[in-house]
């Protein structure tokens, strides 16, 4: 028997390695796919979440509206609590997210005495303006995002996350 | 942040930011007699401390608890725990427990104590609201320690 020709053992643990990592990969792909796949889905595209706030109350003065919604991670559940800065600009109400955009600490409006209206966030001095427009040489980058709005009996429902469009 | 993955990997890269490490000091107690009591503790204290984390997320970092009971407790280091947190790179370490005996350790360590509020028997409004009330108490102490630096 020459020295290259594929013995039978060979040749049997070459075809079982194939088919059995073959098999494996099979086996495998639907799992993983399933078992990361819940992690993806966060809230579903376009719903909105019911807070307590009267749409009618809501003045030009920014105001905290808390809001809780069931955050599905992998198979474990759980509410979560946000809030919204939430203001009248004449017909429009506008809702901003408090995540301050430089490491994502929570902002507070009027929460620095020497700039009363301004989002201020405490953990490295970052400012924002009402409009949720970073002021240029604080640590945020980028302005607060904001949530679309909309409302159901007279109340504010807050819808997702999307890049702030009020320049 | 939290001591995962993706969190750890900012603090790499933003150590200058985030400069503060939260650890809660968690008591438990298998006792008949006290274990509810000690689970309604340990889940105030883990509320409290993902709420401390979520407003001040991009500067602290909540490190996973340190767990003792009466008879393991002395195993605990706290101020050589300090120690290393310090060496990572964590300018402020602040401990944070409903235990009264580690205020004892006040001159070596910074430690918040609370005494635990049930938050079992509360609805999502009402303990939305003492977790806030008690934020308050917790927000003097992290900025006059930031405003030392
Ligand atoms: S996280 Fe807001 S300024 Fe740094």
């Amino acid at each position: 028997m020459s020295n290259n020709r594929v013995s039978r053992r060979q040749f049997l643990n070459y075809t079982l390695t194939g088919v059995g990592g073959f098999m494996a990969a099979g086996m495998l792909m639907p799992m993983i796919r399933f078992a990361i796949d819940p992690a993806l889905q966060t809230k579903a595209e376009g719903d909105f979440v019911q807070t307590s706030q009267k749409i009618d109350e809501i003045t030009e003065e920014p105001i905290k509206v808390d809001f809780t919604f069931e955050q599905v991670d992998a198979w474990y559940k759980s509410d979560v609590t946000e809030a919204a800065w939430v203001y009248r600009d004449g017909d429009a109400i506008i809702a901003l997210s408090p995540v301050c955009k430089h490491l994502g600490c929570t902002v507070n409006w009027a929460g620095d005495s020497a700039h009363p209206d301004q989002y201020f966030c405490a953990c490295h001095g970052g400012r924002y303006e009402k409009t949720g427009k970073n002021v240029p040489g604080t640590p945020p980058t980028g302005p607060l995002d904001e949530y679309e709005v909309a409302e159901k009996d007279g109340f504010l429902m807050l819808g997702k996350k999307i890049p702030n469009t009020l320049g | 942040m939290y001591f995962n993955v993706k969190d750890v990997q900012q603090f790499e890269a933003q150590k200058d930011f985030i400069d503060t490490a939260i650890v809660p000091l968690l008591s438990l107690d298998f006792q008949e007699q006290s274990i509810k009591q000690s689970s309604s503790a340990a889940e105030y204290l883990m509320s409290l401390t993902a709420f401390i984390e979520q407003q001040f997320k991009g500067r602290l970092m909540l490190v996973p608890p340190f767990s003792y009971t009466e008879q393991t407790k002395s195993g605990l280091f706290v101020p050589l725990l300090k120690e290393e947190l310090h060496n990572a790179g964590f300018k402020h370490v602040i401990f944070v427990t409903c235990d009264h005996s580690w205020t004892s350790l006040q001159d070596q360590i910074d430690v918040i104590w609370l005494p635990a509020i049930p938050l079992e028997s509360m609805d999502k409004e009402v303990k939305k609201k003492v977790l806030e009330d008690q934020l308050k108490q917790v927000i003097p102490i992290l900025s006059s320690k930031w405003s030392q630096s």
